[in-house]
């Protein structure tokens, strides 16, 4: 399944949550989690990590990977915080109100 | 915000997250990417895959390399980028306000140094502001580069003279000279205006030909018309156009004006227009404008020079086109005009035409000259507080020497620390400049107060926009150049860290330097003060010289008789008015003696006419010119002008007619020398006897200025014999009135009673102190000298306080080498005298160098001097000393100080 324009953000968001990672184990994260049901092309989360970063949203440092690599990671401002907040939310309502559409009864 | 990242310097730069380069973004981006290929292959080589296979798979996943790096570093250059801009802008400010601060720190320095460059400024500013108006800006007409003036060169009567233009070259040149595209003929003069009911007033008066308004470039009225050629035509109705300022001010703008009647110099005149605002002649503002009455016939008969004559040039011609056709046709006039030019009369006085730039004519070099001279001064002065300015900052500089070398060690760029110099040494000129304009506007104003009246062109003075500019430009200049002095010499010392490094011979060339600077500024006062000095000496010997009269408490008044009834050989009616009105006024309580003169000593900036006359039994054949003078009996009395032999005629001689004149000494010598001058023939305004004859000799007065030597000049009586010819009645005269009170207002109202009893279309006016008239005669030499030695005194201060500086701050530097001298014995008077003789090495310098720059400068001021040689050697060699002693003044304080150093603490520090 591709992903939904516009959702990259809001997933990388969400797995930073969790703490610093770098975008590689960002990937692995969202491949684990969905079961590796969604499919991204992979090169797209490295301008998205960037935006962010420049929005305020994400912080990144060059640090030590499991494997001894220098890796730069990212992890979640405050503001990039309230910004998943806000995201959830809205695609919360989006998704009530297409599953509402979904299981609507015909027209009356 | 503090000074943090100094501090840090470049190591800790990514810690803070400091702007990346580009080259690091692009690095960066690339390692992030090859970890994130690499941990894929990796992971699938682990799952069994060989490298290629994984490879391939993992760029496959990984979809196009190259656009997801472009992707993800365009967005962090673009992040770098405003990064950068905005801790740009932080540090700007934060330096600037460092900067801001540092000058308030230090505020001895900072008001030293502003007040310096600020008078330096305004100096400078206020002359250029002169400069710029009379003699770089164009006169107020359209297109006034193509105005001439023309007039004649008579070599063979004066080498300087000139004579002006006839009414035959009006109507000759006009149609024979193609590169004219306009000529006009115009005479000013003064005039009664009778006003209805109130006493008449003196108007400015300018006869010209009509062509006058379109060759200014005026030829549109504000209101009715101009003239035409027929209002020239002889017998025209008499016709006047008002100038719009006059207009304004005498009817209030009142346009039923026109066609109205006036009352001018006796004669009914009919207002026929008023000029567009501001047209006035070069010289002069103008409130009546004439018709000049022009026959052709009677020009063609009459050789008169008497026309100011105006052109301007035809499109494409020159100056030197218009002299060449000039001189071209003038070689026809004696076959054209025999009745005007005999080939003798040619001849006789080497007349030619000469063609000039009317600006050229209104300015005149010697006002030029002189303006320049001012100009360079101070230029000079505002080097002087350059140099002064320069040191202060090299000590500054010296001082910090080690902060600027701790900064430059931790990190800061040199264009921060060039911003930071830059920033405190522009605000300190930006001040200046601000001061300078402030101190430019009092100065113009002083100056105008000042100024010679004879100055041209004095309305034109203001101080513009452009001038404003002028001072910026000049601040600014010399901020860049004081900012960027520490960093582009040398840049930073890391030498200065090193502990102890206030050493003693670690600064010798910027020592070197400061020296420099001080001789420089030495050299350049003692220019400034041989100019000053040779203006003073040459005023103290122009006021040692006596006028031969004596001018203290005489009031001169002007009296003007109308010409419609008063006509030019009613000698006998004018003078019988100038004599019932003396004699009442004499009996006025204040008034000591009163005489009359038809023109007053000095009065004139042009200098004293000459009038044509011959001297019975004189080595000299021709005709010559001698100044003339007409006067009443009690003139000499009243001017205490003492007869050496001899006397003047009586009242009751002149009252009938009378052919005794009185001649000065210097005329008496000149044509009788070693003779009885007594009995003696002098022809006036003709060739033929009879004579008028020598009845008593004065005392020699200066009647062109003090600085021109004694004039000759022949006193005639007011009331000529019959039968003898002068020229004409003193209509327009002035009366010297020796008083025993200084109140003029008095003097006047009294005078103007009088004369309502006798002649109520008499104007008597333009009061003024004889000692005054004298005053302003010298006033062009006064005002050179007053702003050169003014010069001269900054400078002399300037240079005073930058060599005391220098040598204490000398003596500040070396205390630890001084202590140590002192603790191995040297008496503490040596130690003094070797301060002062070090002070004096560089005066002597700077003063051998500003005798040679004075020695070849002073050349300018030649024409400026009266009676003192430009080299003059008693002050070159007066100011080298006072220079001299000045700075060993300046050093003794600072050798007072090294003496007493006490050794123990000077080795201590």
């Amino acid at each position: 399944m591709d992903l939904i324009r516009g959702t990259l953000d809001l997933l990388v968001l969400k797995a930073l949550s969790w703490g610093p990672m770098h975008g590689l184990d960002v990937l692995r994260w969202l491949e684990s989690t969905t079961h590796e049901r969604l499919q991204v092309e992979e090169g797209a989360l490295y301008p998205a990590l960037h935006r962010m970063e420049r929005k305020g949203w994400l912080a990144a440092e060059w640090g030590i990977s499991d494997n001894n690599r220098k890796a730069r990671f990212y992890r979640l401002t405050p503001a990039g915080r309230r910004q998943l907040a806000a995201e959830q939310s809205r695609w919360a309502h989006y998704t009530h109100a297409v599953q509402l559409i979904l299981t609507a009864e015909g027209a009356s | 915000m503090t000074d943090r990242d100094d501090r840090l310097g470049r190591g800790a730069r990514r810690a803070f997250r400091l702007p990346r380069s580009g080259r690091q973004v692009d690095a960066q981006v690339d390692e992030e990417l090859e970890f994130h290929l690499a941990g894929r292959v990796e992971e699938l080589m682990a799952q069994g895959r060989t490298r290629e296979a994984a490879e391939a798979k993992v760029r496959e996943r990984f979809g196009d390399v190259a656009r997801w790096r472009r992707e993800a570093t365009s967005i962090d250059h673009g992040q770098a980028r405003q990064e950068r801009r905005a801790d740009l802008v932080d540090t700007l400010r934060r330096e600037t306000r460092q900067a801001v601060r540092s000058l308030f720190r230090t505020p001895g320095f900072s008001i030293v140094a502003a007040l310096t460059l600020a008078l330096g400024l305004g100096a400078a500013t206020a002359i250029f502001a002169v400069l710029d108006g009379v003699v770089l800006r164009p006169l107020p007409y359209a297109d006034a580069d193509r105005l001439v003036w023309i007039d004649h060169k008579v070599p063979k009567v004066g080498v300087r003279d000139r004579w002006k233009l006839g009414m035959i070259n009006y109507f000759d040149f006009r149609d024979n000279v193609p590169a004219l595209r306009s000529l006009a003929l115009v005479v000013e003069s003064r005039m009664n205006l009778a006003m209805p009911g109130g006493d008449p007033v003196r108007v400015r008066g300018a006869v010209a030909s009509a062509s006058i308004f379109p060759t200014l470039g005026a030829s549109s009225p504000s209101l009715g018309r101009l003239f035409t050629d027929a209002d020239n035509a002889p017998g025209a109705e008499p016709v006047v156009v008002l100038g719009y300022e006059f207009w304004q001010r005498a009817y209030g703008g009142d346009q039923a004006v026109v066609d109205r009647t006036i009352d001018l110099e006796g004669q009914a005149v009919r207002v026929v227009g008023v000029s567009a605002p501001g047209v006035a002649l070069p010289q002069s503002a103008v409130d009546v404008w004439l018709p000049l009455t022009m026959d052709p016939a009677r020009a063609a008969q009459v050789n008169e020079h008497a026309y100011s004559g105006i052109g301007r040039l035809a499109d494409g011609a020159t100056v030197e086109q218009l002299q060449q056709q000039l001189d071209a046709r003038e070689r026809l006039f004696t076959e054209l005009y025999p009745g005007v030019y005999s080939a003798g009369f040619m001849e006789g006085t080497g007349f030619a035409p000469a063609v000039e730039p009317l600006h050229e004519h209104v300015v005149g070099p010697a006002v030029t000259r002189t303006l320049w001279v001012m100009f360079g001064a101070v230029g000079l002065v505002l080097l002087v507080a350059c140099a002064h300015l320069a040191n202060l900052f090299l000590v500054r500089l010296e001082a910090r020497r080690r902060e600027t070398a701790l900064r430059a060690a931790l990190g800061a760029s040199r264009g921060r620390l060039a911003w930071r110099s830059l920033t405190e040494s522009l605000l300190l000129t930006l001040t200046a400049a601000v001061g300078g304009v402030v101190l430019a506007h009092l100065a113009l104003r002083g100056l105008l107060a000042l100024a010679p009246p004879s100055l041209p062109r004095l309305s034109d003075i203001h101080l513009g926009w452009i001038h404003v500019g002028f001072v910026v430009l000049l601040a600014v200049g010399i901020g860049v150049v004081l900012g960027l002095f520490p960093v582009l010499r040398g840049g930073v010392d890391l030498g200065a860290l090193r502990d102890g490094a206030r050493g003693m011979t670690s600064s010798r060339q910027r020592n070197a330097v400061r020296g420099a600077l001080v001789v420089g500024q030495v050299a350049l006062s003692l220019i400034l003060l041989a100019a000053g000095g040779l203006m003073l000496r040459s005023a103290a010997r122009l006021h040692a010289v006596s006028p031969g009269f004596d001018p203290e408490r005489v009031l001169v008044l002007d009296v003007a008789m109308p010409q419609g009834t008063y006509q030019w050989r009613d000698y006998a009616r004018v003078a019988a008015v100038h004599r019932t009105f003396m004699g009442e006024l004499a009996q006025v309580p204040g008034v000591v003696s009163v005489g009359v003169v038809d023109e007053v000593p000095m009065g004139s900036a042009d200098g004293w006419g000459c009038s044509g006359m011959g001297f019975e039994g004189t080595h000299v054949k021709e005709f010559v010119c001698v100044p003339k003078s007409t006067v009443s009996p009690s003139y000499f009395e009243a001017m205490r002008i003492p007869l050496v032999q001899g006397s003047a005629p009586t009242w009751d001689e002149v009252a009938g007619g009378s052919n005794g004149v009185v001649v000065s000494q210097a005329l008496a010598e000149h044509f009788w020398p070693g003779q009885d001058p007594i009995g003696r023939g002098v022809l006036a305004n003709t060739d033929k006897p009879p004579y008028f004859r020598v009845v008593g000799v004065a005392g020699d007065v200066r009647l062109d200025g003090l600085e021109k030597p004694p004039t000759e000049v022949v006193y005639f009586p007011m009331v000529p014999d019959s039968g003898l010819s002068m020229w004409g009645a003193a209509r327009n005269a002035s009366v010297m009135v020796r008083s025993s009170t200084d109140d003029a207002t008095s003097i006047l109202s009294a005078a103007r009673r009088v004369m309502r009893g006798l002649d109520p279309t008499i104007v008597v006016d333009n009061p003024r102190w004889m000692d005054e008239v004298v005053a302003a005669s010298l006033s062009r030499t006064t005002l050179a000298m007053l702003l050169l030695s003014l010069a001269a005194g900054m400078a002399l201060l300037l240079s005073a306080v930058g060599i005391y500086g220098v040598i204490a701050y000398l003596v500040g530097q070396r205390r630890t080498e001084i202590g140590i001298r002192i603790a191995l014995g040297a008496p503490a008077a040596k130690v003094g005298r070797d301060v002062v003789l070090g002070a004096l090495k560089l005066a002597v310098a700077g003063v051998a160098i500003g005798l040679v720059g004075a020695v070849a400068t002073m050349r300018v001021l030649q024409s400026l001097l009266y009676d003192v040689s430009p080299t003059d050697p008693l002050t070159l060699g007066g100011v080298a000393v006072l220079l001299l002693m000045l700075a060993a003044l300046a050093s003794w304080v600072p050798a007072r100080r090294a003496a007493r150093i006490p050794p123990m603490e000077a080795l201590r520090e």
